[in-house]
């Protein structure tokens, strides 16, 4: 009898065990990053938790780091700070469940409204609306700068702050091809430079019959770059921000008639011509035959002289590309084509392209204000986040460019820290790995480049969503063919999508479109 | 009933309704103590979240949460109507999944006889491990093998037909062949790790009656078909009336890597998994894809109700409830 006693008690503890495990495993909040194993515990030191986009870091430089900046933390601020890392896999749902969650475990969020979802976010209630008082108090020199350079219209929704724009960093994310001067030379263009999206065809017919190993352009999968950097250079059209159909955006305006919402998709012959010129390549064997469902990793092709040509923006270009392409195919004499380079349209990175917003769960507001004026404005903190420990990170040269230890491998040893909610450019270095040319670069583009004109514009898109899905249902099933030119009749291809196009409610979301612009346009006094 | 119990229940005053509930969940507290894990898992996974299924007849906001957000009817389902696409949908959908589900069983019935059959234990083992193998492949990897072996420019199989003076055949252009490819790398992937439940179901099968029917003179071919497939079969309905409520899930993970966006495919490869992810994926839209998670679930519950129906007239025993 005894022993049957046992055994049940036995059994129930086992079972009570394991039904506690379970629940234990679904309350355990993330991968969330404490840089201190006593954080937290002690009474004054408010642990906050930002989040960041990214591939969480393994190699423990990361922590190293955190050690050290949240000593700085816990006497300036009596805080310390965790990251949490959303990372790149399937990063679209992620972030935006994370949010959704809205549980408090995190209190700064890495945002941008024309990728990472900021105004969307902000109407659904996300996002702390941070008010005047609060910033002035918690984040002065925060509010100061932004204030100084007049941005804070740029993160007003009904009249409220609601995140803190990295308005005072440069970088280009203007998208272009990157291609090899050495062979651009040989193939007839004076000094290696093209200057035109149809030259390419000249180059690309070069490779094809010069370089037998090589791709002329190897690219893979979701690319749109044909069409798209097409579209760019031969119509004024600017792409409006922050209403994707899937994982595209037609709506446009034209410079030429700036508050008029259209677009080359459903209108005029000039995605026709992209289309016969992605035909032309295609038959040519620009790229593989199964592009479509290549996964290849190309940028790696391209420094292997794999690939005649690989495509992404002028960041990529300068911070990466020139650095590895001079040392991996020594002579290659790397170049950049930018879209819009023929006509001049091309557009400064929006000062809201990174942000900071405090969520609307989080229990320490305040305190993740000071902390984020201290990491975007404190230079010892900035580093420390920005570019790691000094000696085992990077080093500083005698003329103070950034440049890394002895056997470090940017590939394994990277610190990922990932802040690019709130850089600035007085606290960064030229890096030594930096194309010598950066700033000239850059200063090019400023000369070219207008500011994107429609920053403030909120879309209100309850009443269109299931419009916009079933759009992009549409183009996910033709634009891919047609960028990889794979119809054998474009112009029929063309025909049937715009049909399509309709029948799903073009017509509908663009007017629903178009009154936002109108309000907003003459709420601006611009129309 | 013993004797004892008899003769208690024939003193006591017939126990209410309360009380005999009450007497039996008394008598078998070891039994739902040890069901308790599993209770706790379907409450919290699989009932708790239940309610806020809600999300796909409302436009959801954070500040006003899943319940307090504007009701807005079917507006989450339109898109799926709207497309013109549902039908097509629907129609791959629960193709695959017939085939998966029937092929899939068969091939797994089909390899554990052949194991069972098997009399070298090391050759037993060795095969059944290889077999096992695939099972734990991600599906990304398998998405890259296929396209190693089937594209156009590298491909090993293009590369075959090549030496053996063929032409090349641009398999990813050719919509009518991937129904057979994708089923092929389904039962790849799935069937060494399925047949294992056929095998224990062959194990637990009454050893005398092997032992009659080789008195009896029976051939190997006879033991398979007049015992072993014949006890097999209420495991293999059972397997059947669970998947049947997954029919209308696609498997997303292997179609995604195997197609991707490759919309010359679409005709004969696009699942509703496949689809809605291409339309919502940046639309930060949780109500869309909630409505079409509901749509699946609920045409998945009427369809096991359904089939329990017909398996219970037919033969009660053979029913899950």
């Amino acid at each position: 009898m005894k022993r049957r006693t046992i055994t049940k008690a036995g059994a129930v503890a086992a079972t009570l065990a394991l039904s506690s495990v379970a629940l234990a495993a679904c309350g355990s909040g993330g991968d969330s990053d404490g840089g201190n194993a006593d954080g937290g515990a002690s009474g004054d030191i408010t642990p906050i938790t930002m989040l960041v986009l990214g591939d969480k870091p393994t190699n423990g430089r990361l922590e190293a780091m955190l050690d050290e900046l949240n000593a700085n933390l816990r006497e300036q601020a009596g805080a310390e700070l965790s990251l949490y890392y959303v990372e790149w896999a399937d990063w679209q749902t992620q972030y935006n469940v994370q949010l959704l969650a809205n549980d408090g475990s995190v209190d700064l969020v890495t945002t941008a409204t024309d990728w990472l979802f900021a105004w969307e976010n902000a109407e659904k209630g996300a996002f702390l609306p941070l008010s005047e008082d609060m910033l002035k108090e918690n984040a002065p020199k925060t509010w100061e700068q932004v204030s100084a350079s007049g941005d804070w219209d740029l993160t007003k929704l009904d009249g409220e702050i609601y995140f803190i724009p990295e308005d005072n960093y440069t970088q280009y994310t203007n998208h272009g091809f990157f291609y090899r001067g050495d062979w651009a030379k040989e193939a007839g263009f004076a000094n290696g430079e093209i200057t035109k999206f149809e030259d390419f065809t000249q180059y690309f017919q070069w490779v094809k019959d010069n370089q037998p190993e090589a791709y002329p352009w190897d690219v893979a999968g979701a690319n749109m770059a044909a069409l798209t950097g097409y579209l760019q250079g031969h119509t004024d059209a600017i792409t409006l921000q922050g209403v994707a159909t899937g994982n595209y955006s037609i709506f446009e305006t034209t410079k030429s008639d700036p508050y008029t919402i259209s677009s080359n998709f459903m209108e005029g012959d000039a995605l026709l011509e992209a289309a016969e010129l992605a035909k032309e390549w295609n038959d040519m064997g620009v790229w593989r035959e199964d592009a479509i469902n290549y996964t290849g990793d190309t940028r790696e092709e391209f420094y292997a002289g794999l690939s005649g040509a690989d495509q992404h923006h002028t960041q990529t270009f300068l911070t990466q590309i020139v650095n590895n392409m001079t040392t991996k195919q020594e002579g290659s004499g790397p170049k950049m084509f930018y879209f819009g380079q023929e006509n001049g349209n091309i557009f400064k990175d929006l000062k809201t392209h990174g942000a900071m917003a405090v969520s609307a769960a989080s229990k320490n507001p305040e305190k993740a204000l000071q902390v984020y004026d201290l990491i975007r404005n404190d230079q010892t903190d900035y580093d420390l986040l920005n570019f790691g420990i000094e000696g085992t990170d990077y080093i500083l040269t005698d003329d103070g460019k950034l440049d890394y230890p002895e056997g470090y491998d940017s590939s394994t040893d990277a610190l990922g820290s990932n802040f690019w909610g709130g850089r600035m450019d007085e606290y960064e270095y030229d890096k030594v790995t930096d194309a010598p040319n950066k700033w000239e670069t850059y200063e090019a583009l400023d000369a070219v480049a207008e500011d994107y004109p429609y920053e403030t514009l909120v879309f209100n898109k309850d009443s269109i969503d299931s419009s916009l899905a079933t759009i992009g249902g549409v183009l996910s099933t033709y634009l891919p063919q047609l960028m990889y030119g794979k119809f054998d009749d474009p112009a029929a291809a063309i025909e049937d999508m715009r049909a399509e196009l309709a029948a799903a409610g073009y017509d509908e979301v663009r007017e629903s479109l178009q009154a936002d612009m109108d309000a907003w346009a003459s709420e601006q006094g611009l129309k | 009933m013993t004797a004892a119990t008899a003769v208690l229940t024939e003193l006591e005053p017939p126990p209410t309704r309360k009380q005999t509930t009450m007497r039996r969940l008394k008598q078998s507290r070891v039994l739902i103590v040890m069901c308790l894990p599993a209770l706790i898992y379907f409450l919290v996974f699989a009932y708790g979240p239940m309610p806020g299924s809600w999300i796909a007849f409302t436009n959801y906001n954070y500040r006003d949460g899943i319940f307090g957000s504007p009701f807005v009817g079917m507006k989450n389902f339109e898109f799926l109507i709207q497309s013109g696409q549902l039908w097509l949908l629907t129609r791959n959908t629960i193709l695959y999944n017939l085939a998966f589900i029937v092929l899939g069983n068969i091939s797994q019935i089909a390899l554990a006889i052949m194991l069972n059959e098997m009399r070298m234990k090391y050759f037993k083992k060795i095969s059944q491990t290889i077999m096992f193998l695939p099972y734990f492949i991600s599906v990304v990897l398998i998405g890259v093998i296929a396209f190693n072996l089937l594209n156009y420019d590298t491909g090993a199989v293009n590369a075959l037909i090549e030496q053996f003076g063929g032409d090349p055949v641009k398999i990813y252009s050719a919509a009518g062949i991937w129904p057979l490819i994708i089923i092929l790398f389904f039962l790849w992937q799935s069937t060494g790790y399925g047949s294992i439940v056929y095998f224990a179901a062959i194990m637990g099968i009454d050893s005398t009656m092997f032992e009659a029917a080789a008195i009896d003179g029976a051939s190997a071919w006879q033991r398979i078909r007049y015992i072993i497939l014949p006890s097999l079969k209420p495991t293999f309905i059972i397997l059947l009336l669970f998947s049947l409520g997954g029919i209308m899930r696609g498997n997303f993970g292997l179609f995604w890597n195997l197609i991707g966006n490759n919309a010359v495919l679409f005709e004969t490869t696009d699942i509703i998994e496949t689809s809605v992810y291409r339309m919502i994926v940046s639309q930060n839209n949780f109500t869309s894809s909630t409505a079409v998670g509901l749509y699946q679930s609920l045409f998945g519950f009427a369809l096991v109700m359904l089939c329990n129906w017909i398996v219970r007239r037919m033969n009660p025993d053979y029913a899950l409830f």
